[in-house]
């Protein structure tokens, strides 16, 4: 980016519209058809308007190629935002960037971003939070929602405002170099360790599913397949079966809804019959 | 239930799915069964007993994960009705999660519709800005989708709240203990679903053992989830410090 000679046409307040445009809207039409892609296209229209305020067709080509397609986890995706902002400024100052080029960085990073968010904030921060959140609340602190709901706003609005910044100061190279060498690796990959030593956590904790049958083995005892041998042996192994066989299931390509119908069904025979209890 | 109190319940529900007017944060806070609990507690003069069957009903939804524009199971419904019938009811917070669990799954058919009609306004978008007229895309994106955003989700949730507290406790007596204790089955099997869905993001190479280490060590030694949640800082530090000294002495051979 050769800022240097190009004085810049965006000034901090149209950025800082951009990025709230998209913070708060980036989900208010969230449709099969586009997915995010409405609310991408509004984030545009400050950006768009001040490029070319008087060229009202050059306004609507720019607007035109932010009609499409667009998915990402929000937060992270707010540095594809800021990064669209500056290839647009860029263009705007005579820059040769065809239209080609900003929709094939948009669908290119959307991917890798949407990886990173979705493993760090849904993977990691939010059942992390939740785990310690719920455990207070279940005995009735009132405080424990306020203060994680708290330090969510603020892990939001960071994430989201750092990202839009970095994206537009820095540029595609940087983001894709930042992708390529090892921080963001290493920041995954030991995410992924914490977030998966946390899940099996919350799967001793919060999983339930028991097993009801009893054996007559004579007139006055009885064996207790739970008591009597998985709880001697290893107590949680069956909501441990029941995650793995979930996750399987989910792997393999069933979608949510039928992997809850299943589960569904199975509570209802198991819990009738009495196999589960 | 005073009317009023119904018709705030429903504009709480509108706030959880609503990224506008909650901010970027509500499918966070809001849209938790644990925040919407506590806020449905305020609004009904309990927060106490709000928060702790939202924290209950949270629990089935902890690792809740929404990728790729599908969602498996609206909590936020379950969360503020759960809590609502809960205290108006009077029910215990097993109850509480068995009500909650019919209603997550309703609740998910309100987000396939919102999803499926608004591509429509994505169309009147394309059209506002085939026309020259960037300066009305907030019309199309924002304040068309969230008035009938704001129809599908108040509006359903207020009827419910104001006119389920009277029935709620009938109809449980009427399905008779079979049904809710098949539900709290159900109830106590959902976290999994959750877990799974993370699972699908995080269990990768690696980091697989580390699962069984999280699920191990709370099973074996009871801890608590802010100790395992240290202890799993640690690992993952240990862990890349281990692997960055033996990549460094590969490199310096």
């Amino acid at each position: 980016m050769n800022n240097t000679e190009n004085k810049s046409l965006l000034t901090k307040g149209d950025l800082k519209k951009c990025w709230l445009t998209w913070l708060f809207n980036n989900q208010a039409c969230y449709n099969y058809e586009r997915m995010m892609g409405t609310g991408f296209l509004h984030s545009m229209v400050p950006v768009a308007r001040k490029l070319y305020k008087e060229d009202m067709e050059k306004q609507r080509e720019a607007l035109r190629r932010h009609t499409g397609f667009f998915n990402c986890e929000p937060c992270f995706a707010s540095s594809i935002v800021g990064l669209t902002a500056a290839m647009e400024e860029q263009k705007a100052q005579g820059a040769e960037i065809d239209d080609d080029a900003v929709t094939s960085v948009k669908s290119g990073l959307m991917g890798p971003m949407s990886g990173i968010g979705d493993t760090v904030i849904q993977g990691v921060i939010v059942p992390l939070l939740l785990a310690f959140a719920i455990d207070l609340a279940k005995n009735g602190n009132v405080a424990s929602p306020v203060i994680y709901s708290l330090i969510m706003v603020a892990v939001v609005f960071g994430i989201s405002y750092t990202g839009f910044m970095m994206g537009y100061k820095k540029g595609s190279d940087a983001i894709l170099k930042m992708l390529e060498n090892g921080i963001v690796n290493k920041i995954i990959s030991g995410a992924n360790i914490m977030g998966c030593m946390v899940l099996g956590a919350l799967v001793a904790n919060y999983v339930s599913v028991s097993c009801g049958i009893n054996i007559q083995q004579s007139a006055d005892s009885v064996f207790s397949i739970q008591e009597q041998l998985f709880d001697a042996i290893l107590p949680k192994v069956l909501p441990l079966l029941l995650t793995l066989g979930v996750y399987k299931l989910l792997q393999k390509g069933h979608s949510s809804i039928r992997v809850m119908l299943y589960i569904v069904a199975v509570g209802v025979i198991g819990g009738l019959t009495g196999i589960l209890g | 239930m005073s009317v009023l109190q119904a018709m705030i319940l429903g504009v709480i529900y509108y706030l959880g799915n609503s990224s506008v007017v909650a901010g970027p944060i509500g499918y966070y806070t809001i849209y938790r069964p644990l925040v919407g609990g506590f806020l449905t507690g305020l609004v009904l003069g309990d927060p106490v007993t709000g928060t702790m069957i939202g924290a209950t009903i949270n629990l089935m939804y902890i690792g809740f994960i929404s990728a790729g524009g599908a969602l498996p199971g609206d909590m936020c419904l379950a969360g503020i009705l759960g809590a609502a019938l809960g205290i108006t009811g009077g029910l215990d917070t097993e109850a509480a999660l068995a009500i909650a669990v019919p209603i997550g799954l309703i609740g998910t058919l309100l987000w396939f519709g919102r999803l499926t009609l608004d591509s429509a306004f994505a169309h009147l978008a394309d059209k506002f800005v085939e026309k020259g007229q960037g300066n009305k895309v907030w019309i199309a994106d924002l304040l068309l989708p969230q008035l009938m955003l704001f129809f599908m989700t108040a509006i359903p949730c207020f009827l419910a709240s104001y006119f389920g507290a009277s029935y709620i406790q009938g109809a449980i007596d009427a399905l008779g203990g079979n049904v809710l204790s098949v539900l709290i089955v159900i109830g106590g099997m959902m976290p999994a679903l959750g877990i799974g869905l993370t699972l699908m993001y995080i269990f990768k190479g690696e980091a697989k053992i580390f699962f069984f280490v999280g699920f191990l060590i709370t099973v074996y030694l009871n801890l608590s989830m802010i100790a395992v949640g240290f202890l799993a800082l640690c690992a993952a530090i240990i862990y890349m410090q281990i692997k960055n000294t033996a990549k460094g002495g590969a490199v310096n051979e």
